[in-house]
């Protein structure tokens, strides 16, 4: 019996609480970093790019900031909304306000529409669509894509002033000529890009060439003027883009108003009770202790890779001739015959131990030819059948 | 740190009062009420840190039988130690029950007991001992791993003891059949007695029985103080396993019965392990001792995956004695080509030395050449004759260099070894 004696300070393996968070520091540090950096940049990093286009706080290149900015600068009240009900409380003063609709999402349905057509004095439809078409403006209908700068060429204020309007715009064909249209902007064929459509009390102004009023073209040309004296013209300008609050609530029962209101923290009680499980069952109980496994090699390896080859490359004569030197050396044992006795001696023997014929034996032991696995098979067992013989004979 | 199973079960009963309350809130309330409870159960669970271990081991143990190794843990810490002890074993050492519960007050000592049946020869370490204490409400513990190697040699098992008796009787009888054995070299005068009908007449000592006036004849003995010198191969082809025993274990049990053998017959017995390099050695060692040192020099030796240097074999029995000796080489004869080594040397040994060569056989090469049911099976038929054919080769050339050979299977190798060295005995060759 071997006592280890018990050691003054005995070195302890797992490391204390404050030496993992020493060694750990500066993961702790590069992640700490990493999460202020993201802070900063996503608090600092203005909208460049997206945003939704036309919108009046949008500073992109789509976005139509510049020209509120400047509409502001020069006393009109530009108020930006994005419901049909901020709309409606948006208009205070309906005989002297400009109201600028741009539905690209198509969030707005007929009565909403028809609603509209109704709220200011003067409403702008930007790239009116079939619908807005249909039910602010019955008189015009769609005519595609018109590109180039375009001329004014009537007598809307807001045109004569621009001179020349720029951009990519969406062309508009006058299909009912009844009521009091201007139609202005034309790129030839009856298609035009601005058509003001008066009512009395109210003034409709369907506009296509949208791109005269966004931040990235609104330099060129005379864009600015179109955009300033359009939509400059009253005291208030209420920028409409619908969004999905405009959409009604259809839907009538969720999934999550029907379920009781404890589910949730449950589910997630039993999440962490399902975290504390794993770290329950896999808090390893020390480290592993190592130990260096014999080489296993399985002696009859190379018997077996052997009898493989012979296989592969069909060498029957060959394993032949191995089976038949054990059965003659086995032979020759079990009829009395020296280790130096030859195989003539051998059948000579066998021929007369059992009484068949030397010639038989012969071919059998040194002779014959295996064509094919099946001799090859039945030579084996006349070999095996010979031997039986053989001891069977020679037995007392 | 580590979570008991009733800290997770903790954890999921807070859903019945999160169900009952029907309030989200009470899932942080639970959280907050669990994660106290934790804190404080922790912080009053013992240290394991502040624990002073030490074990006690028997040295030595024989492959297959059971030890038992003490754990001492004392508290020195100031609370009550609860938890669990895990004695960090090798996987081969078996060590049973592989976790204890300890409960050990402030200041006192406990001892923890752990079975070790090893099944792999060598040395059996442990690195650490890994305590995990809980506090006493048994939801969290402090765990702490501790240094503390041990080791425990574990020796050759020498199975092939059971065939000791009956060949220490056979050589016995060789003493009492002196007298009916041919007189001749190797034999020395051992006694007088009365002739009892059979005797040799011509073992009559005429010259004693004029004195007696009856008729006396000489008693022989079989000579005694002779050499034997064991070389067991540590090579690569000793790794080989044949009937789920490397072919090193077996030459080691066959090498144990012969010394064995050979010392209660009055032989001085020498062991050499050699591959390159000599990896055991006993000398001159007698009696009890030497089978003691022979099984310990052997524990660790492991086979190299290395060629056996034959070339140096010569040199190193020289080394151990220049009397004429019996030489046993216990390697492998596959294969001529793999044999070469060994059947360059063997004139150099048989020329002064009786050599015996033992080698284990595949029983499964044997099997294999009656069994030819299928095409597959007739392949390695002939496979396996080849084989046979191969080893009867290597045994040829070894008789004509002037050696010996014994093969056996596994289980019949050492008794197969002992019973040459009783008739090279009986036959005074050595």
């Amino acid at each position: 019996m071997s006592t280890s004696p018990p050691v003054a300070r005995q070195h302890v393996l797992t490391p204390t609480t404050g030496r993992v968070l020493r060694r750990s520091l500066f993961w702790i540090g590069v992640v700490a970093f990493l999460a202020i950096v993201t802070l900063i940049a996503a608090g600092t990093a203005g909208s460049s790019v997206g945003g939704t286009t036309l919108d009046s706080e949008n500073a992109a290149p789509a976005g139509a900031r510049a020209v509120a900015e400047v509409l502001r600068q020069q006393g009109v009240t530009v108020t930006a909304t994005s419901s049909l009900a901020e709309t409606k409380r948006a208009i205070s003063d309906p005989s002297n306000t400009t109201l600028f609709l741009y539905d690209d999402g198509f969030y707005l349905d007929n009565e909403q529409r028809r609603e509209l057509a109704t709220l200011a004095s003067t409403l702008v439809v930007a790239n009116a669509n079939f619908d807005e078409l249909r039910d602010l403006a019955p008189e015009l209908a769609q005519a595609g894509y018109v590109g180039g700068p375009l001329k004014a060429d009537c007598d809307v204020t807001a045109v004569r002033k621009a001179g020349t309007v720029s951009g990519d715009a969406t062309g508009y064909r006058i299909v009912d000529n009844s009521s009091s249209i201007t139609a202005c902007l034309g790129s030839g064929d009856g298609v035009y890009s601005l058509v003001h459509v008066d009512r009395g009390a109210t003034q409709v102004v369907v506009l296509g060439a949208t791109s005269a009023l966004t931040n990235e073209h609104v330099i060129e040309q005379g864009n600015a003027a179109l955009a300033l004296n359009l939509l400059g013209a009253h005291r208030t300008l209420v920028w409409y883009i619908p969004t999905a609050a405009d959409l009604p609530e259809s839907t009538p029962q969720d999934l999550g108003s029907l379920t009781p209101p404890w589910v949730t923290p449950a589910l997630t009680l039993l999440m962490l009770a399902a975290v504390a499980g794993a770290v329950w069952r896999g808090r390893r109980f020390g480290p592993l202790v190592i130990e260096n496994l014999p080489v296993t090699v399985r002696a009859s390896e190379t018997m077996l890779g052997r009898a493989r080859l012979y296989e592969k490359s069909s060498a029957r004569l060959r394993a032949l001739d191995a089976l038949r030197i054990g059965s003659v050396q086995r032979l020759a044992t079990a009829c009395g015959l020296p280790r130096t006795a030859t195989v003539d001696d051998v059948i000579v023997a066998v021929a007369s131990v059992t009484g068949m014929q030397a010639a038989g034996i012969r071919d059998l032991l040194v002779d014959a030819v295996p064509s094919n696995d099946i001799e090859l098979v039945a030579f084996s067992d006349g070999l095996l059948e010979l031997e039986r013989d053989v001891s069977v004979a020679v037995r007392p | 740190m580590a979570v008991s199973g009733w800290f997770v079960a903790l954890v999921a009963v807070g859903v019945v009062p999160i169900a009952v309350t029907g309030q989200p809130v009470a899932l942080a309330a639970w959280l907050a009420f669990v994660l106290v409870l934790g804190a404080v159960d922790l912080a009053v669970a013992g240290s394991p840190r502040q624990s002073e271990l030490a074990r006690e081991l028997p040295g030595r143990v024989r492959l297959g039988e059971t030890v038992e190794s003490t754990l001492y843990l004392t508290n020195t810490g100031r609370r009550r130690l609860r938890g669990i002890v895990r004695d960090g074993w090798q996987p081969s050492a078996v060590a049973l029950p592989n976790r204890a519960p300890v409960n050990v007050p402030a200041g006192e000592r406990r001892a923890i007991r752990t079975t070790l049946t090893p099944f792999r020869r060598g040395e059996r370490r442990a690195a650490h001992v890994t305590i995990r204490s809980f506090g006493p409400l048994h939801l969290l513990a402090r765990q702490a791993t501790i240094a503390l190697p041990g080791a425990i040699t574990v020796l050759p098992p020498f199975n092939s003891r059971k065939h000791l008796p009956s060949r220490l009787a056979r050589l016995r009888e060789l003493d009492g059949a002196t007298s009916v054995m041919v007189r001749g070299q190797g034999t020395e005068f051992d006694s007088l007695r009365d002739y009892v009908r059979g005797d040799d007449v011509r073992s009559i000592d005429w010259r004693a029985t004029a004195r007696r006036k009856d008729l006396v004849v000489r008693t022989w003995r079989p000579e005694r103080d002779r050499r034997v010198v064991i070389v067991i191969d540590s090579g690569r082809t000793s790794a080989a396993r044949i009937d789920n025993e490397p072919r090193i274990d077996t030459a080691f049990e066959s090498a144990l019965l012969l010394a064995a053998l050979a010392s209660s017959a009055g032989d001085r017995v020498d062991l050499l392990v050699f591959d390159r390099r000599v990896r055991a050695r006993v000398q001159g060692a007698s009696g009890a001792e030497l089978l003691s040192k022979m099984v310990s020099s052997m524990a660790p030796v492991d086979p190299e995956l290395i060629e056996m240097d034959w070339s140096a074999v010569p040199g190193l029995v020289r080394s151990v004695t220049s009397q004429h000796a019996l030489v046993v080489l216990a390697t492998t004869i596959d294969a001529p080509g793999a044999s070469r080594g060994l059947l360059s040397v063997l004139p150099q040994l048989s020329r002064k030395h009786t050599v015996l060569v033992s080698s284990v056989i595949d029983p499964a090469v044997t099997d294999a050449t009656r069994t030819r049911t299928t095409r597959e099976d007739v392949y390695r038929a002939a496979a396996a004759e080849r084989a046979l054919l191969d080893q009867a080769r290597v045994a040829a050339a070894i008789r004509q260099l002037g050696g010996e050979v014994v093969t056996g299977a596994p289980q019949e190798l050492p008794p197969a070894l002992a019973d040459r060295y009783i008739a090279l005995k009986a036959a005074g060759r050595l």
